[in-house]
């Protein structure tokens, strides 16, 4: 469970490219991290894997099951950290947590586990609107993991991060071995870690896909990225 | 997925933003001194003028209703743009429908309480108390032209999501479209005659069938983008 696909996938708005012709395969269990600098289509790309964007051409598919089919019932098996944080900033970080768990109709009590786990729990009646972008952010992937998804979408999910926050979110993210994790970032140096494979994404196209276990750190995917850059619009 | 899934998210959505607004009461400060606002300003122009004060009674108490609902609708999509939040709730994994049924719930519970707001300020001061069987009737009334704004509402606001022109694009749409909601409003607040078996009374609920049928079905491609 958890394996994606998609296949020649595009997503045009208007004459704009947003990602054009994607293909690609990601594994059960695997960690991808997608590269690019802004506007190449990560955002664009990880929205339409949460359904909450159509692509215009192509198929997306979870577990061999398109996600045009069966959405309601394959969004379960998806939790996805935003740039946004889709809390309620007046509720409490408890009662954000335990909308988000009626709402995949698991058990509410699983909130205080959770809000532990991101380091939460002396803040847990305090209103989501009173918090830093840090807790804001791990209360997001409290969030967005609530129902244990398969699957996970992590939006530029280090970014605005003390250390403290990040390492938490990366321990976090270290325990979910079983889960597949797709990370988008244009930070490289956060996330490499983390990450089987680096897919390059410049212009909504897929420029290059690097295997972590044989190249020599962020900075050579970076330095081979910048490189297909120069050729594709050369 | 079940339609235990599905009710338990309808009233999830519908609870969360009652209790959002007993939190912050952001919908009622606004929309309920505006409607109370509009009777205010409706005694000063028009008391001393029109012989018939039920007549002006009875267009002052719809034309607040739908303006304070208007404001209610827009500032209830305002906390939904706050974080994406609205987001959050289309990631359930259920039929989106749910999310528009939760929404038109607790929406129509805000309408009705802002009707029943501007009903008071007419009564106090428009000197202009309406009959027992008239506010009798708009126990009935109000809840069903709620739910028809409701329903008309909560597609719109969801389908300027995001936009800039939002606060002046829901007026333009919405008033067109809840017309009948008024006209039937206005029709059956008279003191005169049966009304469950008027015209107008079968005018609103049909309406508010076909508004919520349509939401119903479309709402999923409206959020989607």
């Amino acid at each position: 469970m958890g394996a994606l696909s998609l296949s020649s996938v595009s997503k045009f708005f208007g004459d704009q490219v947003g990602v054009a012709n994607l293909t690609l395969d990601i594994e059960h269990g695997q960690t991808v991290v997608l590269f690019g600098h802004n506007g190449s289509g990560k955002t664009t790309l990880l929205r339409m894997l949460a359904t909450l964007s159509r692509p215009t051409d192509g198929t997306i598919s979870l577990d061999g099951t398109p996600l045009s089919r069966d959405r309601p019932h394959l969004r379960d098996e998806i939790g996805v950290v935003s740039h946004e944080t889709y809390l309620y900033d007046e509720l409490t970080a408890r009662e954000n947590l335990r909308l988000h768990a009626r709402l995949h109709g698991v058990d509410p009590d699983r909130c205080a586990e959770r809000l532990d786990a991101v380091g939460l729990t002396h803040r847990g009646s305090d209103p989501a609107g009173e918090f830093s972008h840090g807790m804001a952010k791990r209360l997001s992937f409290a969030r967005a993991t609530i129902h244990d998804p398969e699957v996970l979408l992590l939006d530029e999910p280090f970014s605005g991060l003390d250390r403290d926050s990040r390492g938490r979110i990366v321990a976090r993210l270290r325990d979910l071995d079983d889960t597949t994790l797709l990370v988008a970032t244009h930070d490289l140096d956060r996330g490499f870690d983390l990450a089987d494979r680096v897919v390059l994404l410049a212009d909504g196209r897929r420029v290059g896909d690097v295997t972590t276990a044989t190249c020599a750190g962020p900075a050579a995917v970076e330095r081979t990225y910048e490189r297909r850059v120069a050729g594709s619009t050369g | 997925m079940s339609a235990r899934q599905y009710l338990r998210v309808v009233r999830e959505v519908a609870r969360k933003d009652l209790l959002l607004e007993l939190r912050g009461k952001r919908r009622f400060n606004g929309a309920g001194v505006l409607a109370l606002l509009i009777v205010v300003v409706f005694s000063f122009a028009f008391v001393r003028q029109v012989e018939s004060g039920a007549v002006v009674g009875r267009g002052s108490l719809w034309i607040a209703l739908v303006f304070g609902a208007m404001l209610a609708l827009s500032r209830g999509i305002a906390t939904e743009e706050t974080n994406a939040a609205i987001e959050g709730l289309l990631l359930a994994p259920v039929d989106r429908s749910a999310v528009y049924l939760g929404k038109v719930c607790s929406a129509t519970v805000f309408v009705t309480v802002i009707g029943w707001t501007a009903l008071v300020g007419v009564t106090i001061f428009l000197n202009a108390p309406f009959p027992p069987a008239v506010i009798g009737r708009l126990l009935v009334v109000f809840p069903l032209a709620a739910l028809g704004f409701a329903a008309a509402g909560v597609l719109l606001t969801s389908l300027t999501l995001n936009s800039r022109l939002r606060e002046s694009l829901l007026p333009v749409l919405l008033l067109p479209l809840v017309i009948p909601v008024v006209l039937a409003g206005m029709e059956l607040t008279k003191a005169t005659g049966p009304f469950l078996a008027s015209g107008w009374f079968r005018i609103l609920l049909v309406y508010d069938a076909l508004v919520a049928l349509a939401g119903w079905l479309s709402f999923e491609f409206v959020v989607e983008g």
